[in-house]
């Protein structure tokens, strides 16, 4: 799983480097390597549906789904209502309340600060307090 | 307790509302027959009670959305299955009543047969889908954190990352108790539900929406009959009272009594 992570990790920085579809036949073949971790969590019991792994440090909101095929990364903070299939979040990002991604990457640091925001088979980046001032780049 | 319990239910609904109330679409419901219409009329009595006057038509509204949504998505997903041939099962019923112990010696028992796919339903933890991992059928966990039943959206997220021509057969276990499940059918052809001899005599005449809504009612822990005295009889006449198509069947997947009839009467 983690080597997988890097080569993602990798392609963001030069996201023009590969095509749609290879990047979803690597998110796939990713998906199918996610082990289930999610006893680690600062929250409240959100709902799981296996596999998401969850690193270090990681805060829950309320009414939170998580699941299947999530991964996310250490430092990661989650709003309330929040709802992630398919999608890998990389280290110290922020979510704000009610986003649901949907095969979706968000890139390191980035920082939702807003609210309802819907989202599919996008790379989001960047910090930004409403979803117009995010870089996104779709897949 | 149960007070806290109720409030916090309510709330739930609400919430859980919140999620589809952008929906727009209508879809015709197919006329409803005598049984179905109690159980709608049922299912509105509870949490609406809950919200103010101001607020009120418009929770009205929304449960009864997402009561569509829900049955939206199982069909759906009912037809996905029937299109890949799996039969599938939603095995209901209160914690301990011997769920997991009756689908692990069926997977036992077919597994030669059909490739077998479960998804158990719990708050947490993932010991029952490790209990079933070990009579080799592929298990999937949710873990509903906080919520009493599962509900047709997680089934639709499982199945739709899921290649189904791998599979035949689906059970689905879910969360543990004898009331919110009734409110959320999740698409599979017929839905199971588990009681057994230590739960008392009554439990299913004090049940009676879970029994409504079953194919299939499963008496467990018939081995322990004598010692408790439970009244069986009792049990099967209430099951049939309530509803009486449904096909009744006392087990003990302890020593395997009346599991290979259990088999049969699925139609596996
Ligand atoms: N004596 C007896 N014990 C049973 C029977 N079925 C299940 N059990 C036991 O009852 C407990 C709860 O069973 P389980 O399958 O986990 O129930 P679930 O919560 O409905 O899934 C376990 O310790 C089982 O071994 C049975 O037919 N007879
Ligand atoms: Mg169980």
């Amino acid at each position: 799983m983690k080597e997988e992570l890097k080569a993602i990790e990798r392609i963001l920085v030069d996201i023009k480097s590969i095509s749609k579809e290879e990047l979803n036949n690597m998110l796939k073949s990713l998906f199918t390597k996610i082990s289930n971790h999610i006893d680690n969590y600062i929250g409240d019991y959100p709902t799981f549906i296996e596999p998401v792994y969850l690193e270090g440090n990681v805060e829950i909101g309320d009414d939170v789904l998580l699941g299947p095929n999530v991964y996310i990364g250490a430092n990661v903070k989650i709003g309330d209502y929040v709802e992630l299939s398919n999608t890998i979040i990389f280290d110290d990002v922020i979510l704000g309340n009610n986003l649901k991604l949907e095969n979706c990457i968000i890139a390191p640091n980035s920082h939702l600060n807003f609210e309802n925001f819907k989202c599919n088979s996008t790379i989001l980046s960047g910090k930004a307090d409403s979803e117009k001032n995010l870089t996104k780049l779709s897949f | 307790m149960i007070d806290k319990h109720i409030i916090f239910f309510g709330w739930r609904i609400i919430i859980f509302t919140l999620k589809f109330i952008y929906s727009t679409y209508q879809f015709e419901l197919i006329m409803p027959n005598n049984n179905e219409e109690e159980i709608s009329r049922i299912k509105e009595l509870e949490s609406i009670n809950l919200s103010s006057d101001e607020i009120r038509d418009s929770v009205v509204y929304t449960k009864k959305q997402v009561e569509k949504e829900n049955e939206l998505l199982a069909s759906k997903i009912n037809l996905d299955l029937k299109n890949n041939q799996i039969k599938s099962f939603d095995i209901v019923g209160a914690i301990g009543a011997g769920k997991t112990e009756i689908i692990s010696q069926i997977v036992d028992k077919v597994q030669k047969k059909y490739r077998t796919l479960v998804i158990c339903g719990d708050i947490t933890t993932r010991v029952d889908a490790d209990r079933i991992e070990a009579h080799n059928a592929e298990t999937v966990q949710i873990n509903t954190g906080r919520e009493c039943a599962l509900n047709a959206y997680h089934i639709h997220q499982i199945i739709k990352n899921k290649d189904l021509q791998n599979y035949d057969l689906l059970f689905i276990e879910n969360v543990g108790n004898l009331i919110c499940p009734s409110d959320f059918i999740l698409g599979t052809d017929k839905r199971i539900v588990v009681v057994s001899t230590t739960e008392g005599e009554w439990v299913i005449e004090k049940h009676p929406m879970l029994f409504k809504m079953s194919d299939i009612a499963v008496i467990n822990k018939i081995d322990l009959k004598e010692r408790l005295g439970t009244d069986i009889e009792k049990m099967i006449a209430d099951a049939k009272k309530l509803n009486p198509k449904i096909e009744v069947v006392t087990t003990s997947a302890k020593t395997g009594t009346n599991i290979e009839k259990l088999i049969s009467i699925m139609g596996l």
